[in-house]
């Protein structure tokens, strides 16, 4: 609950259209993309850093938590109020403050939407590389949070290898600055430590981001296959090759019937598995690059290459992609996504573990992912209307991560531990370690107030939040 | 390498070189901590130490599987070794660090060197995946993995890298690793002055060619590698015809290939070294600013500047520290920022190494005495501040 007079004062910072607190308007931000929820007490909408110092100051002195937010589209739980309190939504946070292609730089605030960046100069033909899935809505603020990926993150880094320097609020209500416009900033890289707390360290208020120039061509690929194993088995080979695709994709023969029913992009519906590949860059390098990717796919038994002949064909097939999390919700009204990582050459065998687990828990689970680093978004479906079904997706979603490490991979590649894999950190990293990211998050955040209860194991975490993750949250819609 | 006067620890597993930390931070003694100390003239000054710690005993290959594109190694592996290993597999890590003959890939990633082609790949940070370290405790913290993707936990990696050991020692670094293109081929033009060479740079930077490299080099650094007035250097990788069309594009410009190519990167890689060899008080300043900013600085500069003047870090090349110091200070309140990155020891004391370090400076600082509280590893070693 939040005291009248840390409201009033609230109130009075940020007006009467500066805040949310009526129980119908407070569900609304109780949950994100995943599946845990909490409600906020209060929700805040600062306009500016000065703003957001205020709020951090007067949580401080009523002993409010506090947790940043941005589009809400997040699949860890990242931006979700364990201990209630605060919610501070930058979504009016949201002008692109400088464009400065010359530097090839844009200076923004946290709740810019991400593909609003590559809109606002496509025209001068540059773009914002990083492009996660939900890019028509994720704010780069959660971007940073979450050191987000996307398809494109193959050949052109994720969301760190973006970020060149940051405004932030530390938890005691002081700004810092971090990096700039140019590279090797002196001294320690804290614009590379905050990037990826997951809203644990600092409230975000200004990022500084690089530019790309467009490439001249783009190619797009589909090769599509009788075995999902086949396909699997032709991003080892495209590596092995020496060949540098800027995104590799996969969908399987489930997820490919969502897809085409949803979006009629043009995927078959009878294949096992698609590779969806996309390779950019000068076209003497790209028309010798379709040929050796042919040659790959050829090998590796795909039963048929298309390249996209236009435009609008490549769109659509990216739309198919891009919206395939909306085409499952069509299909199955809950799902619950995973991220695990394993090693290229893994990729195979951990299909294969994937659909063993399908069989042992009696769910479906469907592929869709990013093949070319070996980052795996298995989609398992269930019913939450069925007793113990949730809990049967969310033991089949650890066995799999549990098996991405033990072929040396990690449990997220993108989406972030969250409240949601805090448990499976104890798998990957020693006591020391998680201990290490505790006394971090101790030296930013002394009085956990931002973000408690995430990233680490119960027991680890400076604040106890002892009860497990509120499943499936207040209503089952 | 560790004088004989000292006290002297190299540690050859991980888990020793904890040991060694623990029981020299127990003790507290004051720690001197290097690979194979072949940057000792760069950063802060070398302070007193009880203890000298090396790494490279610590030089294993961990894990390399090619068809993953990654590779993991200890700290102290000759920074040769490791592009050895990759080339035969025809792959690469494109850092180009000064004093690569000498340099070990933990002092490498530790003082964060890179070189020409970060303008394509990037920088250390760019390409570390994972870690390991030892802290003063004796604990060895693991951070990021063996996968090329991964956000799980905070990326402590990033402290490490550019921290100049003040913060723990790194005993494992993981890489992702890059396909090495088929063919490779430069390009070079000279211009009379500080405007035209960079307006060539923006059309190249505007253009849709993706050089790995651009760099800039006044007259005075031209001069330094037998040539004359402001050189565009550029290069470029990937199959003939890829080439070919690059040769087209700049056809104003002269190309390089074979032995001589090599050779050019080569002095261009180690030209501070080399510069450092010649001038006894040699004294560089790193800057750190936009691209636009950096044409700007270069018109202001008598000395040898090399300018990645496609990413963004010049590195000015002064004979009198005095001077050093003076250009460098008047990066106060600027929006570009600065370091004397390389200073004779005997002049390390007074100039200003890192003249503007901001507020950030106390969250430094924190982070410093979080790991460090007695101020015993490395001291002073980050441009005397940290």
């Amino acid at each position: 609950m939040i005291p009248e007079a840390a409201k009033s004062k609230l109130i009075e910072l940020l007006g009467n259209r500066g805040y949310l607190d009526r129980p119908e308007d407070l569900v609304l931000y109780e949950y994100d993309g995943s599946v845990d929820k909490h409600r906020p007490d209060m929700v805040v909408f600062p306009r500016s850093t000065e703003d957001v110092v205020a709020i951090v100051k007067i949580a401080n002195e009523y002993n409010l938590p506090f947790v940043g937010r941005g589009a809400g589209t997040g699949l860890s739980g990242g931006a979700i109020p364990r201990a209630g309190g605060l919610m501070i939504s930058f979504s009016r946070m949201n002008r692109i403050l400088e464009i400065d292609l010359e530097n090839e730089r844009a200076v923004v605030e946290p709740g810019v939407v991400n593909l609003d960046i590559s809109l606002a100069v496509q025209a001068q033909k540059y773009f914002y590389a990083p492009d996660p899935s939900s890019q028509r809505a994720c704010t780069i603020g959660g971007n940073v949070a979450e050191n987000a990926g996307g398809p494109h993150t193959l050949a052109y880094g994720v969301t760190t290898n973006h970020v060149m320097g940051l405004e932030a609020v530390l938890p005691d209500g002081s700004v810092i600055t971090t990096g700039g416009k140019g590279p090797d900033c002196p001294g320690y890289d804290l614009t590379g430590l905050l990037t990826g707390s997951e809203g644990t360290m600092a409230l975000v208020t200004k990022i500084i981001v690089r530019l790309m120039r467009q490439p001249e061509v783009v190619k797009t690929i589909l090769a599509i296959y009788d075995s999902a194993e086949d396909a699997g088995a032709t991003v080892a080979e495209i590596t092995a090759q020496g060949i540098t695709p800027v995104a590799v994709e996969m969908l399987d023969g489930v997820m490919l019937g969502m897809v085409e029913e949803a979006t009629q992009a043009g995927y078959p519906m009878d294949a096992a598995a698609v590779l969806l590949i996309e390779l950019e860059g000068l076209r003497e390098a790209v028309e010798e690059q379709v040929e050796q990717i042919r040659a790959a796919c050829t090998a590796c038994r795909a039963r048929e290459f298309r390249v996209a002949k236009s435009a609008e064909e490549r769109e659509l097939l990216w739309k198919g992609r891009k919206n395939a999390f909306g085409a499952v919700g069509r299909v199955s009204p809950f799902y619950y996504v995973q991220d695990g990582v394993v090693p290229r050459t893994q990729i195979a065998p951990t299909l294969r573990y994937i659909q063993e687990v399908s069989e042992r828990y009696g769910l479906t689970i469907s592929n869709i992912f990013h093949a070319g680093d070996g980052n795996m978004h298995p989609i398992i479906l269930f019913d939450a209307r069925k007793p113990g079904d949730l809990e049967k997706a969310q033991r089949a979603g650890e066995d799999i991560l549990r098996f991405c490490v033990s072929v040396g991979g990690s449990i997220t590649g993108e989406h972030g531990v969250g409240m949601e894999k805090m448990e499976l950190m104890s798998d990957l990293f020693s006591d020391d370690s998680l201990e290490m990211i505790a006394r971090l998050k101790r030296l930013f955040d002394p009085d956990c107030r931002l973000n408690p209860g995430k990233m680490l194991p119960t027991g680890r975490g400076c604040m106890e939040i002892r009860q497990k993750p509120l499943v499936p949250g207040s209503f089952v819609y | 390498m560790c004088e004989m006067v000292m006290r002297s620890l190299t540690p050859s597993t991980p888990e020793e070189l904890a040991e060694g930390l623990a029981a020299a931070a127990a003790a507290g003694r004051r720690i001197r901590l290097g690979g194979a100390f072949s940057k000792s003239s760069m950063g802060g000054p070398i302070s007193d130490a009880d203890v000298c710690v090396s790494t490279q005993n610590l030089n294993r290959l961990r894990q390399y599987e090619p068809r993953d594109l990654t590779i993991s190694v200890e700290a102290g592996m000759p920074w040769r070794e490791l592009q050895n290993l990759l080339a035969e597999n025809k792959q690469m890590l494109p850092l180009d660090p000064p004093f690569a003959s000498q340099a070990t890939v933990g002092g490498v990633v530790a003082a964060n060197t890179s070189g020409p082609r970060r303008r394509q790949y990037g920088g250390v940070r760019d390409f570390v995946i994972g870690m390991t370290f030892a802290t003063l405790e004796g604990k060895l913290i693991q951070t990021g993995g063996m996968v090329v993707k991964n956000v799980a936990g905070l990326d402590m990696g990033k402290l490490m890298i550019g921290s100049y050991g003040t913060l723990a020692a790194i005993a494992t670094v993981n890489f992702k690793v890059i396909p090495a293109p088929a063919r490779s081929l430069s390009f070079c033009r000279r211009f009379e002055t500080v405007d035209e060479v960079f307006n060539a740079r923006d059309e190249i930077l505007r253009s849709v060619l993706q050089p790995s490299a651009i760099d800039i080099l006044n007259p005075a650094a031209a001069e330094r590698i037998g040539q004359e007035g402001w050189l565009l250097l550029l290069r470029a990788g990937g199959n003939a015809a890829l080439l070919d069309r690059y040769a087209r594009e700049l056809s104003g410009f002269e190309t390089i290939e074979g032995e001589a190519e090599t050779a050019l990167w080569q002095s261009i890689q180690e030209f501070t070294p080399a510069f450092l060899d010649d001038y006894p008080l040699g004294t560089v300043v790193r800057v750190s600013s936009s691209l636009q900013q950096m044409k700007l600085l270069a018109g202001t500069l008598s000395v040898p500047l090399v300018a990645r003047a496609g990413t963004g870090v010049g590195y000015a090349h002064f004979t009198k520290p005095e001077e050093a110091g003076e250009w460098a200070s008047r990066s106060k309140g600027q929006e570009w920022k600065c370091v004397i990155d390389f200073a004779p020891e005997s002049h390390k004391e007074y100039l200003m190494l890192w003249p503007d370090p901001g507020p950030e400076l106390a969250t430094m600082q924190r982070i410093k005495q979080m790991f460090d509280p007695n101020n015993l590893l490395n001291k002073g070693r980050l441009h005397g501040r940290i």
